[in-house]
């Protein structure tokens, strides 16, 4: 796997995309060029170019603003992160920002109604869940394909929230509810978390490669191991500490975090998320060795309807109310789409990891908050988000093993 | 038109194995079209039976009925002479009988261990309150099955079995698929056309690969229109025509000369060849 000299940057991009990690590779790069661009270039170039301005200020990196952007971008990725599920799949789902703003408005008349707050909760997840399901069945045993079957339920379900919101907008003041966004978990248990999770982590690969050294099975480098490790802990800690410096860590990106990881092992630690994988890679090959294809399709629906419950549960509690434009009607859709293709999932299946989507919901983020910051009009929002949807895109078919003129 | 197949119209001689899979009178109609004429098929273990003759003879048909995936309209089946019923791949499944197609169905997007137990991962202890599906898998222990699969079949070329079958050669992606059917339990193995799109270097690499089902004990019917792939490997060589049987032939007492005029004109036309 060492590059030869000779080999050109295309043939290395895709040698580092084989590697574990590597999959996170263009997502990080392209991270870190809109972080330093908005960050650093555009603070330098305003105090070189303003003669008046005593400091340079940093207002894009400062921790006050990370953490709203990662405020921001949690309802995308959560989003996101469902939407990958059906990726892997290689179908699509279009209505997931719909369902997410039925669900919205739903937990709203609940709690208005005066059912509990996690009651509330647990109805609309189901609901999610069937609304999602719903789709699925079409998808797996009438053979409609999901652009169709989403396209359509993305409009039954923008109706449907008008009908659950004949006036466009509900406020919801449930404590229960509100309190996602608002609870901090305090600094020190963040720290403490953060450090319970890099030591879990190391411990695991430790142990799996003594086991693997005890089956004489090919064993990982120290290099990699430790590298491995060392990654995560700094991804953590650097995202702990720059939230503790402003508030602290919110109850809400917490739970984004235990919900993408339990997605996470579901895909690629379980007979389950392995079916999707192989559906998604060859479904006939998948059909074959007697896998049920169409029950995990319906399944992989299903978790896409969950997750779009809990982001509108997660939107509802951030903003305090449920608005049609801030769900179906916007743009959350697109951006949460977006976010999973520039993490680096396949848009033809088999392909991707629901952590990348995170990091794909950052980008998006990133990108929105920065050019507010520099006070962009929305139309340069769109255009820069629809170039930098191109370039993700680009640098998968680019890096895809088989190459990019095969397909 | 229609051979009838007796025992002196099989050319094999005295060494004949007992059979494991037999199958006899298979009729299958599409329609209109009669493809397969009461053909009569046989294989033992450990033995290689190639399966030849021109397009449209029924070659693919009948492997597909062995393997369940067409149900045939008439004929008997046996396994180790107790009679048995193939009417679906899980029924053939269930026997031991499993197919390579030609196009392998791999899943290129996983490693080559998650390919060889795919639908049948084996799970962790101690997880019995989830359903299976949603169990962690033992991915240690599929790799050392992966890895027993592969070094039974000695594929020398195959680096590591966590090598993704993407960046795999045609050869290797065919023994793979080959280990698969192998590693499912199965007693029957039946391969389509298995060097049909292979270089050199890998078709012999493929056919070591059959050579040595031999030596696992499995009864392989080899599909090929290549006889010269044909003759390093088979043992008995059974000739289809027009959906019949023409004869079976034990490889070393045979030619490729008498197979190809088997194939093309029957035995009835081929006079001479001592049937």
């Amino acid at each position: 796997m060492v590059p030869d000299a000779g080999s050109s940057f295309v043939d290395r991009l895709r040698e580092l995309r084989q590697t574990r990690f590597g999959a996170f590779v263009p997502v990080l790069l392209a991270l870190a060029a809109i972080w330093s661009y908005f960050g650093l270039a555009v603070p330098f170039w305003e105090y070189l170019s303003d003669p008046d301005a005593d400091s340079i200020r940093f207002i894009f990196l400062s921790p006050r603003n990370i953490y709203n952007l990662f405020m921001q971008s949690a309802v995308i990725a959560t989003l996101a992160v469902g939407i990958t599920i059906v990726l892997l799949l290689g179908d699509i789902d279009l209505s997931a920002a719909a369902t997410a703003g039925v669900c919205a408005a739903l937990l709203g008349v609940l709690v208005l109604a005066g059912v509990p707050g996690w009651m509330a909760c647990l109805i609309v997840m189901a609901v999610g869940i069937v609304m999602g399901a719903a789709q699925g069945l079409l998808v797996a045993y009438v053979g409609i394909p999901s652009f169709v079957v989403t396209l359509a339920g993305l409009l039954g379900y923008q109706g449907l929230m008008q009908k659950i919101l004949p006036t466009g907008n509900l406020n919801v003041g449930d404590p229960f509810v509100r309190s996602i966004a608002r609870v901090l978990i305090p600094d020190s248990w963040g720290l403490a978390l953060a450090a319970a999770l890099v030591v879990f982590v190391a411990v695991m690969s430790l142990r799996r490669q003594a086991r693997r050294r005890e089956r004489g099975l090919e064993l990982d480098t120290n290099l990699a191991i430790w590298g491995q490790v060392a990654f995560f802990a700094v991804l953590v800690f650097a995202a702990v500490i720059t939230m503790n410096s402003y508030r602290s860590v919110p109850l809400m990106i917490f739970l984004l975090v235990a919900a993408t990881a339990a997605v996470g092992w579901v895909t690629t630690s379980t007979p389950f998320g392995r079916s999707i994988f192989a559906v998604g890679g060859n479904a006939e090959s998948a059909r074959r060795v007697g896998l049920n294809v169409r029950r995990v399709r319906v399944a992989a629906f299903g978790i896409v309807g969950l997750m779009a419950a809990i982001g509108g549960i997660f939107g509802a509690s951030r903003f305090g109310s449920v608005s049609y434009t801030a769900f179906a009607g916007g743009s959350l859709l697109l951006e949460s789409i977006g976010a999973a293709v520039i993490g680096g999932t396949s848009l033809f299946g088999g392909r991707g990891s629901v952590w990348n989507a995170i990091l794909g919901a950052l980008v998006i983020g990133s990108l929105g908050n920065g050019l507010d910051l520099s006070g962009a009009s929305a139309a340069d929002k769109l255009m820069f988000s629809g170039a930098i949807l191109l370039l993700a895109v680009a640098i998968d078919a680019i890096s895809r093993p088989t190459g990019g003129t095969a397909r | 038109m229609q051979p009838a197949v007796t025992d002196e119209n099989n050319s094999v001689g005295h060494s004949v194995p007992p059979s494991h899979l037999r199958v006899s009178g298979v009729h299958k109609r599409f329609g209109g079209v009669h493809a397969l004429r009461g053909v009569d098929f046989e294989v033992a273990r450990g033995e290689v039976m190639a399966l030849v003759g021109d397009n449209g003879a029924g070659k693919s048909t009948l492997m597909k009925v062995l393997a369940g995936a067409h149900a045939a309209d008439e004929g008997e089946f046996w396994m180790d002479d107790s009679p048995v019923a193939i009417g679906s791949p899980h029924d053939a499944a269930a026997l031991g009988i499993q197919i390579v197609y030609q196009d392998l169905a791999l899943c290129e997007n996983l490693d080559v261990s998650a390919n060889l137990s795919l639908g049948a991962e084996p799970v962790k202890h101690g997880w019995g309150f989830l359903p299976r599906i949603l169990r962690p898998i033992d991915d240690l222990e599929m790799e050392v099955k992966a890895q027993e699969a592969i070094n039974r079949l000695e594929v020398r070329t195959l680096k590591s079995v966590r090598a993704k079958v993407e960046g795999l050669s045609g050869g290797q992606r065919q023994a793979i698929a080959i280990a698969r059917a192998v590693g499912a339990e199965s007693s029957v193995v039946l391969l389509d056309e298995p060097t049909a799109a292979l270089g050199v270097a890998q078709t012999r690499q493929v056919l070591d690969v059959v050579n040595r089902l031999r030596g696992t004990n499995h009864a392989v019917v080899y599909i090929s229109h290549n006889l010269r792939d044909v003759f390093k490997v088979a043992d008995r060589i059974c000739v289809l025509r027009h959906g019949g049987n023409v004869a079976t032939f034990n490889a070393a007492d045979t030619t490729p000369d008498e197979i190809v005029v088997a194939i093309t004109r029957g035995l009835d036309e081929g006079a001479g060849n001592g049937a």
